[in-house]
């Protein structure tokens, strides 16, 4: 029998957290493609530009605020990614099972996974490390190139487009794996919650450890 | 106010203080780095404007000629061609136009 219960996995501060990162970085890596192919005309480049760096700003303020205001859940984040054990290579030499079960239509026994899955893990890694490095690089570019030497301006500009097209890649596989996880996609985008039964199947780690039933938490 | 429509949280406890203290110590420090680097690659900048400068005031110094209206040549130029100064011969020879040379180096 399915249960009814169900789990708050993401809670407000981060479902709006994410919400301003939906609406900066989709725009930011559309325009930030525009921008190194350069299809447009000049005056719709010129626009493309302005986008960018309005989505930047946003960006920015979204990850700071969030820092600042949510320092526990960046701490608890840090501590979930950075995790690893003989389960991750496990993980990694199936991948997961996603393709098995999306090209063969095959379930094959996957690793006891936490919170976030390896490849999860992998992609949060790289947006903590890559978001950073590309915020700080495009202010430095947009704002403040006369005060830096030419080559450190380079090679900053080589390091944003890097990292730019490692988060914009990665980007794809995640709005696609994020929509084909469906509770959870719904979880993210409207409130939060996640069946209990399917959690303890996909996080049985997560579930087992760190879950406790509100009645327990009366500190 | 979010509805408390569920049964399970996450435990609020799950970060020990020590795990807390080192996990935010790691990151302050990773974050001070680019300020750091900053400062190293602005202040070497500005080494090179300050011994520019220095250099362009000891030429100024050491000029015999400090001042465009006591040059010998240019006196000459509007005497014997130029008329006067910011006048319409001058204006069309000695100023310059905006041109957009953007595209040219891109």
């Amino acid at each position: 029998m399915i249960s009814q219960k169900t789990i708050l996995k993401h809670p407000l501060s981060v479902r709006i957290f994410h919400y301003l990162l939906i609406l900066s970085f989709l725009p930011l890596a559309v325009t930030g493609v525009f921008l190194y192919f350069k299809p447009l005309s000049e005056s719709a480049m010129n626009l493309t530009m302005q986008i960018h760096v309005v989505a930047g700003v946003v960006l920015t303020l979204d990850a700071i605020a969030f820092f600042l205001i949510g320092f526990n859940r960046v701490v608890l984040f840090l501590k979930r990614i950075f995790y690893f054990s003989i389960n991750d290579i496990k993980w990694f030499a199936i991948l997961g099972g996603y393709p098995q079960k999306i090209l063969l239509r095959k379930k094959v026994v996957v690793p006891s996974m936490g919170k976030y899955n390896s490849g999860q893990k992998l992609f949060g890694i790289c947006v903590l490390i890559g978001g950073t490095i590309l915020i700080f690089t495009g202010w430095i570019l947009w704002a403040l190139p006369h005060l830096m030497p030419r080559e450190a301006v380079s090679l900053l500009g080589t390091l944003h487009t890097f990292f730019a097209w490692v988060l914009t890649l990665f980007l794809l596989v995640h709005l696609f794996l994020g929509i084909y996880m469906f509770d959870d996609f719904k979880a993210m985008i409207l409130h939060g919650k996640i069946p209990y039964d399917e959690a303890k199947e996909m996080a049985p780690l997560w579930v087992e450890k760190e879950i406790i039933s509100i009645s327990e938490n009366s500190y | 106010m979010e509805k408390q429509s569920y049964q399970y949280i996450e435990n609020p406890l799950h970060v020990t203080r020590r795990e807390f203290i080192t996990i935010g110590g790691i990151v302050a420090a990773f974050l001070a780095l680019p300020a750091v680097w900053i400062k190293m690659v602005t202040s070497s900048n500005n080494n090179y404007i300050l011994a520019r400068t220095k250099g362009l005031y000891r030429d100024d110094e050491k000029a015999s000629i400090r001042v465009s209206h006591a040059n010998k040549s240019v006196a000459r130029y509007y005497k014997e061609f130029g008329g006067e100064p910011l006048g319409h011969l001058s204006h069309e020879l000695l100023h310059t136009k905006y041109i957009n040379r953007t595209k040219g180096l891109s």
